[in-house]
């Protein structure tokens, strides 16, 4: 039997309330949950048979349904789907060799949890109206056109530039957008990572780590964004553990 | 959790489906498609290249640096080389959807 980790927690005196909490619980195929303790940090885990891990939506609902649930009573650092060790001594190993990074870790996202935010937008209108300005900046004397004389060579070129410059002035004005979002968000003083330009329609993915207390401030300023940017759709999310924010790489 | 939607639920649904459906674009090779399959794979490396390669040469162009005769032959070969694509696309039945792998979380590689 294998030992799957869920999640590294910061337990400090607390192990008999997890330990309360974990025998209410259920891993991955209705398997009993444990703790591998060690100076006030636990792994928790469940025994599983490596072969018979699928990587199943149900599977991983399961494998979040754990971390979630812990998240809300205890600091923790979700571990990857599918962290198998061999047995209980090798998590204890894994947890000496690593334990001044995991309690850096546990300290950053510490009463802090993860939120999400999604931009969408109107692809085919918002790349028209970048292709309409893209056509104009074409036009202009300060970036020539190359349509002085005619060949099908130069219709062709001049056609690509006009996509290349609006694919630059759509970059430009998500770069506005995240500026925005990061101004307006300044006083949360959040840690954030962006994505930008995730699918068509994704324009811009972003995830904060922020404090607990601070969710109704995030709320209130994901209206007034939307308030400015009408003719965006925002979807906030959360809160979350932090998935995003765990900086380890276990030795 | 959704804490806040501008959006209908439907839409929302729908985005999501695109985020994270990524059978169409999924590299299926089995011994019986091995060809195709293969020709998927290498096709979607060559169309990364040659709009890397267009994004470059265009970026040039913008900055003014080409000579007359220099933006003529780039227009040609650019040209030339989005044809041979095509031709070869129509060859092995590939669309430009199919040559767009989805990275997961990384979004779609084109």
């Amino acid at each position: 039997m294998d030992k799957m980790i869920y999640a590294i927690l910061s337990v400090k005196n607390n192990q008999e309330k997890l330990n309360l909490i974990l025998v209410g619980m259920n891993g991955i195929a209705g398997a009993n949950l444990n703790m591998v303790s060690l100076d006030g940090i636990s792994a928790v885990v469940s025994d599983i048979r490596r072969g018979e891990l699928i990587a199943d939506k149900s599977n991983a609902l399961a494998y979040a349904g754990v971390i979630e649930n812990l998240a809300q009573q205890f600091t923790l650092l979700p571990m990857r789907y599918n962290s198998l060790m061999e047995s209980t001594d090798s998590i204890i190993k894994i947890l000496k060799r690593n334990l001044n990074e995991i309690q850096l870790n546990l300290r950053k996202v510490e009463n802090k949890c993860e939120f999400g935010l999604k931009i969408f937008c109107n692809s085919e209108k918002l790349r028209a109206e970048m292709k309409a300005k893209s056509v104009a900046n074409t036009k202009t004397p300060a970036k020539p056109a190359i349509e002085n004389k005619y060949s099908v060579y130069r219709d062709y070129l001049n056609k690509k530039l006009i996509e290349h410059r609006s694919e630059e002035l759509l970059l430009t004005h998500v770069d506005k957008i995240i500026q925005d979002i990061t101004t307006h968000l300044a006083q949360l003083n959040p840690i954030h990572k962006f994505k930008k330009m995730t699918t068509a329609t994704n324009i811009i993915d972003v995830v904060f780590l922020l404090e607990k207390d601070k969710k109704e401030d995030l709320i209130h300023i994901v209206k007034d964004l939307q308030n400015q940017y009408t003719g965006l759709r925002l979807m906030l999310t959360g809160p979350w553990p932090p998935y995003n924010f765990v900086d380890i790489t276990l030795k | 959790m959704v804490l806040y939607n501008s959006g209908s639920l439907n839409e929302l649904s729908e985005e999501i489906g695109k985020l994270t459906s990524s059978k169409e674009s999924r590299l299926k090779l089995t011994p019986e498609n091995a060809d195709s399959g293969l020709a998927k794979l290498v096709l979607t490396l060559v169309e990364l290249i040659r709009k890397l390669v267009e994004k470059q040469a265009m970026r040039r162009v913008d900055g003014g640096l080409l000579t007359e005769g220099e933006i003529e032959r780039l227009g040609e070969t650019l040209m030339k080389l989005e044809m041979k694509m095509e031709e070869l696309k129509k060859y092995f039945n590939l669309t430009d959807r199919d040559l767009n792998i989805n990275l997961g979380p990384l979004g779609d590689l084109m």
